[in-house]
């Protein structure tokens, strides 16, 4: 829940362009069309035809917690599990079922199917990170809300296309870390009430990296589609570990892999950077430069925003969140929060029906993906680089620039 | 490692030794060897620290043409040279990262086989040189059905202008997957000559392709309005906007047409 100093995230001081202000205007205009039927709803006990319709995609460990969290609200009719484990989405299904004490519930193994349903106004997606910008852009185009779960994207150019089609067609997409509020609050309480005077920089110290996986082929486990599960990614061998929803991160589940996450920097850096941008007040924007330092073998890396802010990787002599500030009272303001009851999952239900911004709204979901990903280019590379934040590019690095995204495998395509 | 091996680094053979720079030359030539060797070999299982050497090999090069080159040659050459899957994949992981025009031919041999072909485009999508977009121009009415959407998509990412009538020919094709791959990729390329292809297609869309076609359209139209094509951009939004569509891409065809107008 937020403290008496927050304030729903429509409400902060956002500073808008005039195409910013043209979008909203239009579609303001247009708001008639753009609230579903079943968004109507008050609270409480609110009538079935009244609840928002909602579908689960991707229903493994974190998909799951969020199924549990939007089946239990009273405003919420949950109609639809997708999942490419016949088991996961059975059980679901089941589950689901349960609750209601009905067979309303139907299970799907592809999800594009789940988004083609004109009765369903949002979905959440808790699946690998390499299917995340493929699920949402999906959902966008086909009207749906959707929550998406944290790293929200595994390559730079997803992001920017992740945002264009929320604002495109005005869905509401919100971000999955709901620990960028709630873990860091004190931090970004003090940094945001002045305690720390101006602040200067914030480290953070996360990992490891990604690493390639070359293990060698198993049997697919039966009514597993694994060749789905793959989707977009290099085809590979099924291995248990390779695809494990685990959230160890060393070696033994897809999150340690390059080809489906971005290891523990994006992982747990969603969270981290997610919190430590939202302390230095940097979340609505993009670093312009990250320096990668190597001092006698000792690797590090810091991001550079266009107000002289700097966000800090694995500082030699820093600990985590640790603020870097100047001894004076700073500025004060209020800290935004979630709007509506239930954290973030409440959060996203209450703009769904509102047609605010979240809380973790997409760009600035994205803002802090991009500076994972910035960071992993510059490891990868071994190099400073500067980043262009309009063009999405790095400046005079054609070798940094192939690495802002990657060819899907067909027929996956963006 | 004797000072002499530290400093012909012998990527390729051939190579002057006076031709790598300090930073190629500190890289273990042997251990690029070995891993080298290695690779013949690599398969699914294998240990992947064993080609470590290249992949430092590469990051030493950045910025030393010659040895770069040398090294792309030897990659190129492995991949010609048969490997295993496993290994054809490290292969065109690297080449993404240094590969130019040298690599096009062998890497485009690839792409007709189900196998490699996106491991092939893995590194072509990449590369940044005409003669990568040539290739999979070429093998676009060559590949299986399968494999089209994929290279499709490629050449939509990298906006070839003249993939469109190739392109525009697949919106009807019987496999879905290939018909939205062409919508996708006609509005990613985003030119007056694409949005002709898309709006003489939506009139008659069918209902499978109704909502990959609107998408695209609205691609379209704002990157023709990123370019400063206002009449081209408003007239694809206009043909959006009937009670035809669905409300949220009615709403999108608006603010574009709002963004239109008022655009300078």
């Amino acid at each position: 829940m937020a403290n008496q100093k927050s304030k729903p995230a429509k409400d902060q001081g956002t500073s808008y362009s005039r195409r910013t202000f043209l979008q909203a205007t239009a579609a303001s205009v247009a708001l008639p069309y753009l609230i579903p039927a079943s968004a109507m709803g008050k609270d409480g006990n609110t009538a079935p035809s009244n609840r928002i319709v909602m579908a689960g995609i991707g229903l493994g460990n974190m998909g799951g917690g969020d199924l549990e969290s939007f089946l239990g609200r009273g405003d919420v009719q949950y109609v639809a599990v997708c999942d490419v484990k016949r088991d996961v989405r059975d059980g679901r299904m089941n589950h689901v079922n349960e609750k209601y004490g009905n067979k309303d519930c139907k299970a799907y193994n592809d999800f594009r199917e789940v988004l083609a349903r004109g009765d369903i106004d949002a979905v959440h997606c808790a699946t690998p990170d390499h299917w995340h910008a493929l699920v949402v852009i999906e959902a966008c185009r086909n009207g749906k809300d959707i929550f998406c779960q944290k790293p929200e994207t595994r390559t730079l150019r997803e992001g920017r296309l992740m945002i264009n089609a929320a604002r495109r067609y005005s869905r509401v997409v919100s971000g999955g870390s709901q620990r960028v509020l709630e873990d860091y609050r004190k931090t970004v309480d003090a940094c945001w009430g002045g305690s720390k005077g101006i602040v200067k920089s914030i480290n953070v110290n996360v990992g490891p990296l990604p690493t390639d996986c070359n293990k060698a082929g198993e049997p697919v486990p039966d009514g597993f589609d694994w060749d789905r599960w793959l989707g977009p990614a290099p085809w590979a061998p099924y291995h248990p570990h390779r695809c494990s929803g685990s959230y160890n991160i060393d070696g033994t589940s897809w999150r340690s892999f390059k080809d489906y996450s971005g290891g523990g920097l994006t992982d747990w850096g969603a969270h981290h950077f997610g919190g430590a941008t939202f302390a230095l007040d940097v979340r609505e924007l993009e670093p312009e430069e990250v320096l990668f330092h190597n001092e006698n073998g000792k690797k590090y890396a810091t991001c550079r925003y266009p107000n002289g802010k700097l966000l800090h990787h694995n500082c030699p002599g820093r600990g985590n969140l640790d603020v870097e500030g100047t001894s004076e009272q700073g500025p004060s303001k209020p800290v935004p929060g979630y709007a509506g009851t239930g954290g973030i999952d409440g959060d996203f239900i209450d703009c769904v029906k509102t047609r605010n911004k979240p809380f973790r709204d997409i760009e600035l979901a994205v803002h802090t993906a991009t500076v994972c990903h910035l960071f992993l280019i510059a490891y990868e590379l071994e190099r400073s680089l500067k980043w262009d934040t309009v063009k999405q590019q790095f400046v005079n690095d054609d070798e940094a620039n192939r690495l802002v995204d990657v060819a899907r495998r067909e027929p996956w395509v963006l | 490692m004797t000072s002499k091996e530290m400093t012909t680094m012998t990527l390729a053979s051939g190579v002057a030794a006076g031709a790598a720079t300090q930073a190629v030359a500190q890289t273990d030539s042997a251990a690029v060897d070995n891993a080298f060797n290695t690779l013949k070999t690599y398969d699914w299982g294998a240990d992947r620290a064993a080609l470590n050497p290249i992949d430092q090999a590469i990051i030493a090069s950045h910025g030393d043409a010659v040895a770069r080159k040398a090294l792309e040659k030897r990659l190129v050459g492995a991949l010609a040279g048969g490997l295993s899957r496993s290994a054809q994949d490290y292969v065109c992981r690297k080449l993404r990262v240094v590969g130019t025009a040298q690599s096009v031919e062998t890497l485009a041999a690839l792409l007709p086989a189900e196998q490699t072909s996106h491991i092939a485009r893995y590194a072509l999508q990449r590369i940044p040189d005409e003669k990568a977009t040539e290739a999979m121009r070429n093998a676009l009415p060559k590949v299986s059905s399968k494999l089209k959407p994929g290279i499709i998509g490629s050449l939509g990412v990298r906006r070839d202008n003249k993939s469109i009538e190739a392109i525009a020919q697949l919106l009807g094709d019987s496999d879905l997957q290939v018909a939205q791959a062409a919508a996708q990729a006609l509005g990613l390329i985003g030119t007056p000559t694409a949005a002709k292809e898309l709006s003489k297609f939506a009139k008659s869309v069918s209902a499978n392709m109704k909502v990959p076609v609107a998408d695209a359209c609205l691609i379209c139209a704002e990157q023709l309005l990123a370019d400063g094509k206002k009449s081209e951009a408003t007239a694809l939004y206009g043909q959006l906007k009937g009670d035809d569509q669905p409300a949220h891409v009615k709403v999108a065809a608006m603010k574009g047409m709002l963004a239109a107008a008022t655009k300078k």
